[in-house]
């Protein structure tokens, strides 16, 4: 065999194989929601559960899932937005900045299921909050906390110097540079960074299985101290009775549709990085 | 605006956001030492190597330690070939329209929630494994590293083909000028180049394999054993995370159980924290 053709048979098992990897996608989608698809119905995503979720909808489900994902997002940003912009523009100390990388890194590695049982002995227990969906949203938003505050540091970092310095040479002070430059700048960081962070807590069980939902008998929460259910959890239960092919048809129907709100955040996430980030101006 | 430019309320704003997000990574970490720590200190070698986990009696992690380095080890060996491949292929014989496609589609999978592969694992996965070795049930380690293996390509992949797809473009063309065939160059010149930050890729990967609880929770089998013979990747397992998955709620926050579980999930922290870091540092410090 010459090089060339050792080269060519190279390459093509090489391509065989990725388009192999990429074809795992497409297995997983298919087996999702062409299962999916026999449960999926108006009535399925807007009616309420019954049967312990074996027969009924999941109108509650999609409900809690979503407020457990705005609300972890909207205690999440600010805190995110905050760290980020102390970090670039107040922080001189080059240990502490050290510290911070390390800290975040460190919320970043801890396995979901240890978050949440801390944050569930520290807001529920400690605080009193009890299982409820705003224990569950405190601990997402510690959860997806590195996600967003990553996304926005990256944007603020890779703001062009002069930007910062015609801000500096008008006399602008930091808090003034903070509103009319680097805000407005970085937009797109802080919509990726919140997108992809709602991405990971809607895709979450772990750290809210014990902490913020109840599976049965529960609708639209009356207050912050009541639990709710999610799809997670619900597709949790429901694969656990793989006996019961309506319960299972279920649970198939509730991962379409978890995994349809996942996957368009993602791409969301995308296309707002790739239309509104910096184009290298060199 | 002129009034308040001199208070500066930014500062004092970001800085009070910032203490709070220091605070909660400080704390978090402070707690499970606070929590764990004792009893491994107390119990020491008898809790790492013991064999046996009997609530209220006797706790021994080796079954659970095991457990996660078995999944974890299996599902490299069956993950990173693929992985590489699809990397070397995306780096270095795709167009840039192609390349950014492929890395979309694993951007994508690495989305794929961990409780859509539990369901995955449990109503399709477990069955084949059932039936294509024959099997009483289909919850093994076996089935729990395919899951695993799936759930870290993306991570391996993308992250490995940053690092090929990094090689400066002179050794490249230095090696093309030699008269260096594309698969000469990549493995003369590209891979050598890129071997820490493929070897960074795969210890985040070992982090992500260890931490995952929901998906393995599912298809692990749930038994606190060490296999007979150990190397039986047919029989069922426990890994630490879903051991943390199953038994936490039984025991939250009391007791010695729950120092028992925390002292796993302290364990636990510490190798996934160190393989994270580990691996960032080998990733970063070859980009420099």
């Amino acid at each position: 065999m010459t090089r060339i053709q050792k080269e060519k048979l190279f390459s093509k098992a090489l391509g065989f194989l990725t388009l192999f990897a990429c074809s795992i996608l497409a297995f997983i989608l298919f087996a999702v929601f062409s299962r999916g698809f026999s449960a999926f119905s108006w009535e399925f995503i807007s009616s309420e559960a019954t049967d312990f979720g074996a027969q009924g909808g999941i109108l509650y489900q999609i409900f809690g899932t979503l407020l457990l994902m705005f609300a972890s997002i909207t205690i999440c940003l600010p805190i995110a937005l905050g760290t980020a912009l102390y970090q670039s523009e107040y922080l001189k100390s080059s240990f502490f900045q050290k510290a911070f990388k390390i800290f975040m890194a460190s919320l970043n590695g801890m396995p979901t299921i240890v978050l949440g049982l801390a944050g569930y002995l520290f807001f529920g227990k400690f605080l009193g909050i009890g299982v409820s969906w705003l224990t569950g949203a405190l601990i997402l938003a510690a959860m997806i906390l590195p996600t967003a505050h990553a996304a926005i540091l990256e944007a603020i970092e890779t703001l062009p110097e002069h930007y910062q310095e015609t801000g500096i040479s008008l006399g602008l002070k930091p808090n003034q540079r903070i509103l009319a430059v680097v805000i407005p700048h970085s937009v797109y960081g802080i919509v990726t960074g919140a997108l992809l962070g709602l991405a990971r807590a809607g895709g979450e069980t772990a750290a809210i299985m014990f902490t913020a939902t109840a599976f049965s008998g529960v609708s639209i929460p009356q207050s912050i101290t009541e639990p709710v259910a999610t799809l997670q959890t619900h597709i949790l239960i429901l694969a656990q009775e793989a006996t019961n092919p309506t319960a299972l048809a279920n649970a198939w129907g509730a991962a379409s549709v978890l995994l349809g709100i996942v996957f368009f955040l993602i791409l969301g996430a995308k296309s707002v990085r790739s239309r509104l980030s910096w184009e290298p101006e060199q | 605006m002129s009034r308040f430019a001199d208070i500066d309320f930014f500062h004092w704003a970001t800085f009070a956001m910032a203490l709070l997000s220091m605070t909660l990574g400080v704390g978090i970490v402070a707690y499970l030492f606070w929590e764990g720590g004792p009893f491994i200190w107390n119990h020491g070698a008898q809790f790492l190597m013991g064999l046996d986990w009997f609530p209220d009696e006797e706790y021994g992690a080796a079954p659970m330690i095991f457990g996660s380095a078995a999944v974890t080890f299996l599902a490299l060996v069956f993950s990173t070939p693929l992985a590489l491949a699809s990397a070397i292929y995306t780096s270095e014989f795709l167009d840039p329209r192609q390349r950014l496609t492929v890395k979309g589609i694993m951007e994508i999978l690495a989305g794929v929630p961990g409780i859509v592969y539990g369901l995955l694992g449990v109503s399709l996965l477990s069955v084949w494994i059932r039936d294509v070795f024959n099997l009483v049930d289909g919850y093994t380690l076996l089935s729990a590293s395919f899951l695993l293996a799936i759930m870290i390509l993306p991570t391996i992949m993308t992250l490995s083909e940053d690092a090929i797809h990094s090689t400066p473009a002179e050794y490249r063309q230095a090696a093309s000028g030699l008269g260096l065939s594309k698969m000469e160059i990549l493995f003369s010149v590209a891979l050598p180049h890129a071997t820490p930050g493929i070897a960074g890729a795969i210890l985040l990967a070992i982090g992500r394999a260890m931490g995952e609880t929901i998906a393995v929770m599912l298809v692990i089998g749930g038994l606190d054993r060490v296999p007979e013979p150990w190397y039986d990747v047919f029989s069922s397992g426990q890994s630490i995370a879903s051991k943390l998955g199953r038994e936490a709620a039984e025991t939250l926050g009391f007791g010695e159980h729950w120092s028992a579980l925390m002292a796993l999930a302290l364990i636990l922290f510490f190798l996934v924290m160190f393989l994270t870091a580990f691996g960032n540092w080998l990733i970063k410090g070859f980009r420099k």
